[in-house]
């Protein structure tokens, strides 16, 4: 669990982060919004203390990041910033290894963690362990800069835009690669980002930041449904509003019983694609199976138009 | 087939096609001061030789005018280097009268032209080759041993210049050394003191615009001014820090020569330091802070091998324009080369000047060749960042 109290930043006199507090629970994804200039990466570095605060205090688990040195508490944490930055001049092994080896683990244990990193993440080990960054692809890079955010098995995963400069296609699967890793090890993460799109997707909390100031804190649902003020809800957008609370549902939930002709849609995939499919191709209704291939029932156009409305 | 002309070589042709006929070969003197008479290539040598020499020369000019293969043109001008370093040897001895041992036989403009044309011919042939750091310095160490065993063969000591070497065999390798001690140690002193303050400019900001204003400054002190400059102070320290003229501290002689070495090496190392430094790409630096890296393993980690390959070629410059400027150290009684040159042009013996000068130019050209496949080598795995 991360507490922030009262946390507050100034540089002279302009107030980058002003007076904010709130609780993340842990193995859960809280996503900070905002536009440039908003505070959200300063209130993200003032975590592991890459900037210390003016005044305020955040506590991991109960303690004070600030009971340990600086080095040493962002060691124990994650940390992953857009452009990946990697280390041109070492491997690729090398770089995922760079917190163990300054944790002082051994030689076997280094290499079965990066080993083990490397093939979640889809690279070869022995073909991709010993290039250089810069023989790999922006989709890779970007993939072992988190594979190196994780090596030392942090309870907590710092993200500072760490898709932004992916193509939209990568960005998707790197965001779903992300989501499935963090079920597995259950990391508690903290993901700095502008689009509100993004933010919907990943987050269990949204935490949206304007001028230095926490204008809201709470559920994408919630968030899409009744935002605290009109900046909210325009980083919202009022013209996507709809399609981003169906895009929070699955197919499963909201199949209604019957049948419909054509291809069928698992019920994994959100509403939002179901509702896009459907009018695409024109025809009322879908026929729904489950992961097992079996059919579930169907969706209707009306019925999903039901829950794209605002919430009551 | 039909032959088209190389842009490169056209000029290279021309150039050979004046030196070859117009321009002397070897000049011939009574004795090393009177001024000389000039010789062609078929006065400097046996008729058969001297044709068979005009022959290589005009063929290795077809070769280099049109375009053809590369190992051709590579041919042609091994070749033809190597025919004008043996036969200019050759002239030397064909020149000389029997048992005249104050008569002196020097290369001319032709020749010196020629090796130059030949060697633009070898250089461009070695770019288009495109080798590799260490066959470049392959290729150094084979034309040196050349050079050695040609030296060592003793088919040029009929050449003024090895006239000279022979009467000063010693004070040469004595000053030879003395030359590259001054160079090398004061390259080394440079590096000692502009590191660390090249990465004490580079963290903080408000010495940066001083330091540098300060090196460029000293750099734009003739040598000469430097060292009259430095009489003074030295000669202080000398009379009264206890130990300092033991340790050879005056104000004149290797000192001050030492001490205006060592400040004009300052500048390119710190520059080129802090320049490295600030090239380090920013989320590298970022990400080594996040994850925990202390200042010192950022700095040895991180910073500093990325920033290598520049400070390197700072102490490339360094070392190339050091060699150069060791020279005029012996202006105020440091030694080195320019011992040579100094009694040479005081006694207008030009082959004492190129005593002095071909050596140093020598060590400059290798110090380039071997640094430059130095950087070349720690620069490729070290490329930065492409996303």
């Amino acid at each position: 669990m991360i507490e922030i109290e009262g946390i507050t930043k100034r540089y002279d006199a302009t107030t980058v982060v002003d007076d904010v507090s709130m609780v993340i629970e842990p193995r859960t994804v809280c996503v900070i919004v905002g536009t440039s200039g908003s505070g959200k990466t300063t209130l993200l570095r003032m975590i592991n203390r890459l900037v210390e605060p003016t005044s305020g205090i955040i506590k991991l688990d109960g303690a004070d990041n600030r009971s340990l040195p600086g080095y040493e508490l962002r060691r124990s944490i994650g940390y992953a910033i857009q452009g990946h930055g990697l280390f041109p001049h070492r491997t690729v092994a090398q770089n995922i290894a760079t917190v163990p080896v300054l944790l002082g683990w051994d030689k076997a244990r280094i290499k079965a963690r990066v080993d083990e990193l490397m093939t979640l993440y889809q690279l070869d080990p022995e073909a991709f362990g010993p290039r250089y960054p810069h023989e790999l692809s922006g989709g890779q890079q970007q993939r072992v800069g988190v594979a190196r955010a994780l090596a030392a098995e942090p309870n907590v995963l710092l993200m500072d835009e760490p898709f932004g400069a992916l193509d939209p296609i990568i960005r998707t699967k790197a965001q779903e690669d992300l989501l499935a890793i963090q079920k597995r090890f259950g990391t508690t993460i903290i993901l700095v980002t502008h689009d509100m799109e993004e933010a919907v997707h990943m987050g269990d909390k949204i935490a949206v930041m304007d001028a230095g100031k926490l204008v809201q804190y709470a559920k994408p649902a919630e968030i899409l449904a009744k935002p605290a003020s009109a900046f909210v809800e325009t980083l919202v957008g009022a013209s996507e509003r709809p399609f981003r609370l169906l895009s929070l549902g699955r197919v499963r939930d909201a199949v209604e019983k019957g049948s419909a002709e054509g291809e069928a849609i698992p019920g994994d995939a959100s509403q939002r694609d179901a509702l896009a499919e459907l009018l695409w191709s024109g025809r009322p209704a879908l026929p729904v199976k489950g992961a097992d291939g079996k059919p579930l029932g169907r969706v209707t156009v009306d019925g999903l138009v039901k829950r794209a409305a605002r919430p009551a | 087939m039909t032959l088209r002309f190389d842009k490169l070589g056209v000029v290279i042709a021309a150039i050979v096609a004046y030196a070859a006929f117009a321009a002397p070969f070897a000049t011939f003197r009574a004795n090393r001061i009177v001024p000389g008479q000039a010789r062609s290539i078929l006065e400097a040598l046996p008729a058969t030789t001297g044709t068979l020499l005009l022959a290589i020369i005009v063929v290795a000019a077809l070769i280099a005018l049109f375009r053809t293969p590369l190992a051709l043109r590579l041919a042609a001008s091994v070749v033809a280097l190597a025919a004008l370093a043996l036969l200019i040897g050759v002239a030397g001895t064909f020149l000389t009268p029997a048992g005249n041992t104050f008569a002196r036989i020097s290369p001319a403009s032709g020749f010196w032209i020629l090796i130059f044309a030949f060697t633009l011919l070898l250089a461009d042939v070695l770019t288009r080759l495109n080798l590799s750091p260490l066959a470049r310095v392959g290729v150094l160490v084979a034309v040196s041993a050349a050079i050695g065993l040609l030296l060592i063969s003793g088919s040029w000591n009929d050449l003024s210049i090895l006239k000279e070497y022979a009467n000063r065999a010693d004070s040469f390798w004595a000053e030879g050394s003395k030359h590259v001690t001054l160079a090398l140690g004061s390259l080394a002193a440079a590096v000692i003191v502009g590191l660390p303050l090249g990465i004490l400019c580079h963290r903080v900001e408000r010495l940066r615009a001083g330091v540098l204003n300060v090196l460029n400054i000293i750099q734009t002190i003739p040598s000469i001014a430097l060292f009259g400059l430095l009489i003074a102070p030295l000669g202080w320290v000398a009379t009264h820090v206890p130990g300092a003229a033991a340790l050879g501290i005056r104000g004149i002689g290797t000192a001050p020569a030492f001490v205006a070495l060592f400040l004009y090496s300052l500048l390119p190392v710190v520059a080129n330091t802090v320049v490295g430094l600030a090239g380090v790409p920013r989320a590298a630096n970022d990400a080594a802070r996040g994850m925990g890296m202390t200042d010192r393993q950022r700095l040895f980690g991180v910073e500093f091998p990325l920033a290598f390959p520049v400070i390197l070629t700072g102490i490339r410059i360094v070392l190339v324009q050091n060699i150069g400027l060791a020279t005029i150290a012996a202006l105020i009684g440091g030694g080195g080369f320019g011992v040579f040159v100094f009694q040479g042009v005081g006694q207008t013996a030009m082959d004492l000047v190129l005593l002095g000068a071909v050596p140093t130019v020598a060590l400059a050209f290798a110090a380039a060749i071997i640094l430059d496949a130095v950087i070349e080598m720690t620069a490729t795995k070290r490329r930065v960042e492409t996303a």
